[in-house]
């Protein structure tokens, strides 16, 4: 038993650093350091994308036959805390996490050969049409409906919560394709090129004035047939396949541990109280990395993950918004700015009161709070656990 | 990077957990201290020459096998003197002449060795009291850490050593030592080594923690879907569940900050434990106490393991001053 890297493995992580040292720019840290939403602004997002694509490692948790590198979980993880500990801007997900596989796994080699290259060139940005306003926790009762016609399906429904819509050229959406089976049962996967007629996209303004989030209307949009992904009816179990990779896919405790390092930097020694959560806060996070690892040298050994697993986004959320809460706090009223201009590094944002940390403080903690209700909430992720790990 | 157990490893451990099995089981456990023949029998399988350093006769085990002992012990409720006796004073002694006259038994566990904080040493004569010494009555001898940092032997029979018995929360008896120019020998190890005999110590105590809380946890999960209320078993109520579940990321968590404090490499395993007591002391306590709430009245009493088990887990969790002095050092 030990925590040791290998040499072959100090020497990958030697190589990351030097990559990350020489390519990642100021203006991309400073970028990723003042967004306040969930993921990179576009602008970021793409320079950061072309320039992790040019090197190669762009889709670095992909199956080589996919067109990854090959990474061991281990070297993936490493990838991962170098980057958080860098600074590098995080990636919207839908693309390169959430739909990527999902093609290269259930995707016809039409599917593949026609998305995978754009998503990984950034010329097709995709977003999640799964929840709909009376379907969250209980998705599989969602009712989009898409019916057939000829080598169309005609899809009209209502998706919200679609983070980045705005941006999206593409949606990968959960449809009902047969309302005479198991909820469950009748649901299809489909590709929805944003174009469309009948495609409306409605920005939702979060309560810290971010516009990360959208509804998605769609009005009898017709669909190629050869636009679905797997069989129709195998929605849910491509969606199960998918929300598993959103939940377990990547560590968290490494953004984590590295926001909380930059916190005490940024917001001054932080004493008493404060100082006693900041402790809490790393000791939580500082052992989600270590479950995170357990999980990942489980995979590397060819073991099925333990449901231990499962903790993971539970305890990130919540150690998430224990960190934006005591950064508003550390910078004491200067936390409660809120200025209406975004991005938070664009030119016309006021000058900060204090800092452009203490500036962005607020709209973090309330964009936190999203933290524990997407993907799962923390309510269902506790329902999974006592369910997987202790038979309940 | 590699978590697996070592032949050798597995052998220690099915070996420790065979043995407790055989003797405890959820109606016996934390009853009282292990019976000395027991402790007995454990030295005999070779568990504390394991343990111990090549130049006090053992055979250098270290951190890992720490954890993975201590575990077990923890798993059974076992309430012995192994941090204490074997890891803390039996570190103490490497390389003094205490060490021939105790060295060989202690590995044997023939005699007993106990460690007092308190008091001061002028001219080889120890004066002063400590007020709580866990195993102080049965010690052969103790181990006195002064309030000036340094260390000393003290023969336990030496009339200028007074004890009194307390007894403590886990059932377990300590004494409250006077000491009137008691001859104490001074140890000279090096502080280093004595910094590593506490981490180890604190290891031993958070793995046994550990050890507790899965089965304390394994015993709520049995219990909740056993008792009926409503005419249908508690676990099927989502309040219970999201509460073990919520204990069940405690255990995960916790077993994370054990194996880690178990793994790094020497020169960060006194932040790690630190870091380990700090996390796992508060999560074991919440833990217990869950166990206890879930086991509804029952949980209360002295019947249950669950209400023993908070017992063991709140003094293991205060020991050596515990998950606070822990985060204290670490804020600092």
């Amino acid at each position: 038993m030990d925590l040791a890297l290998t040499d072959q493995q100090c020497a990958f992580r030697d190589d990351v650093r030097a990559f990350l040292a020489s390519s990642l720019s100021a203006g991309l840290r400073r970028g990723a350091a003042l967004t306040s939403g969930v993921f990179a602004e576009p602008d970021i997002a793409r320079e950061w994308q072309a320039i992790l694509e040019a090197k190669g490692w762009l889709v670095y948790h992909w199956p080589t036959e996919a067109g990854g590198p090959g990474w061991t979980p281990i070297q993936r993880w490493i990838f991962e805390k170098e980057c958080a500990d860098a600074g590098a801007p995080v990636l919207p997900g839908m693309g390169l996490k959430l739909v990527g596989p999902v093609l290269y796994t259930f995707g016809t080699q039409t599917q593949k050969d026609q998305y995978l290259p754009h998503l990984r060139t950034g010329e097709h940005i995709w977003a999640q049409g799964f929840s709909e306003p009376g379907s969250g926790s209980d998705l599989a009762s969602l009712r989009t409906r898409a019916v057939r016609d000829g080598d169309h399906y005609v899809v009209s429904g209502h998706k919200i919560w679609t983070t980045q819509a705005q941006y999206a050229n593409r949606l990968f959406a959960l449809v009902r394709t047969d309302t005479e089976v198991k909820p469950q049962q009748g649901i299809s996967f489909l590709l929805i090129d944003m174009a469309l007629p009948g495609v409306t996209v409605k920005p939702i303004l979060s309560a810290s004035g971010d516009h990360e989030l959208n509804e998605v209307f769609l009005d009898e949009v017709r669909v190629p047939v050869s636009e679905r992904v797997g069989e129709e009816g195998q929605g849910w179990s491509i969606a199960k396949f998918l929300l598993e990779n959103e939940r377990g896919g990547s560590s968290f405790a490494p953004l984590l541990l590295a926001d909380l390092e930059r916190l005490r930097a940024s917001g001054g020694p932080l004493t008493g109280e404060l100082a006693h959560r900041a402790i809490r806060l790393q000791l939580e996070a500082e052992a989600l990395e270590m479950t995170e690892l357990r999980t990942a040298m489980e995979i590397e050994q060819g073991a099925a993950p333990d449901p231990r697993s499962l903790i993971t986004k539970l305890l990130a959320s919540e150690i998430r918004q224990g960190i934006e809460a005591l950064a508003v706090d550390a910078f004491g009223l200067a936390g409660l700015q809120l200025p209406v201009q975004r991005p938070f590094y664009g030119e016309d944002v006021p000058t900060p009161v204090e800092s452009a940390q203490a500036q962005i403080a607020a709209a973090r903690y309330l964009n936190a709070r999203a933290w524990s209700i997407f993907g799962g909430t923390s309510e269902i992720q506790l329902t999974l656990i006592a369910k997987a790990a202790l038979g309940l | 990077m590699n978590l697996a157990l070592s032949d050798e490893q597995a052998m220690v451990r099915d070996m420790v957990r065979r043995f407790l099995a055989d003797r405890y089981d959820a109606t016996t456990m934390a009853k009282g201290p292990m019976p000395l023949d027991e402790w007995r029998a454990l030295g005999e399988l070779g568990l504390f020459a394991l343990l111990m350093p090549e130049q006090a006769g053992g055979l250098g085990g270290g951190a890992a096998e720490v954890m993975i002992v201590s575990e077990e012990m923890g798993r059974a409720l076992a309430i012995s003197p192994l941090a204490e006796s074997i890891l803390l004073c039996g570190r103490a002694i490497v390389g003094s002449p205490a060490a021939e006259r105790w060295g060989e038994r202690l590995l044997q566990g023939d005699a007993l060795l106990a460690l007092a904080r308190g008091g001061e040493c002028a001219d080889g004569k120890l004066r002063g009291s400590a007020a709580i010494v866990r195993d102080g009555m049965d010690a052969d001898a103790i181990v006195v850490e002064t309030a000036a940092g340094g260390l000393f032997l003290v023969d336990a029979m030496d009339s200028a050593v007074r004890r009194t018995p307390v007894r403590l929360v886990d059932g377990s008896m300590a004494a409250q030592v006077q000491f009137d120019a008691a001859e104490a020998v001074a140890l000279t190890l090096p502080a280093t080594q004595w910094d590593e005999a506490q981490a180890l110590a604190g290891l031993s105590i958070v793995a046994e923690l550990v050890g507790a809380m899965a089965t304390l946890l394994d015993l709520t999960v049995d219990y909740v879907g056993q008792r009926r209320q409503f005419g249908k078993p508690i676990a099927s109520f989502q309040v219970v569940q999201h509460r073990c579940a919520r204990m069940y990321t405690w255990l995960e968590q916790s077993r994370s900050m054990l194996l880690k404090a178990a793994l790094v490499e020497e020169e960060e395993r006194v932040r790690t434990v630190t870091a380990a007591k700090a996390y796992v002391g508060d999560a074991a306590l919440k833990l217990a106490e869950e166990a206890v709430q879930l086991h509804g009245g029952m949980g209360v009493t002295d019947e249950l393991a669950v209400g023993r088990g908070l017992r063991r887990v709140l003094l293991l969790s205060r020991l050596h001053g515990g998950g606070s002095a822990a985060r204290e050092a670490l804020a600092a």
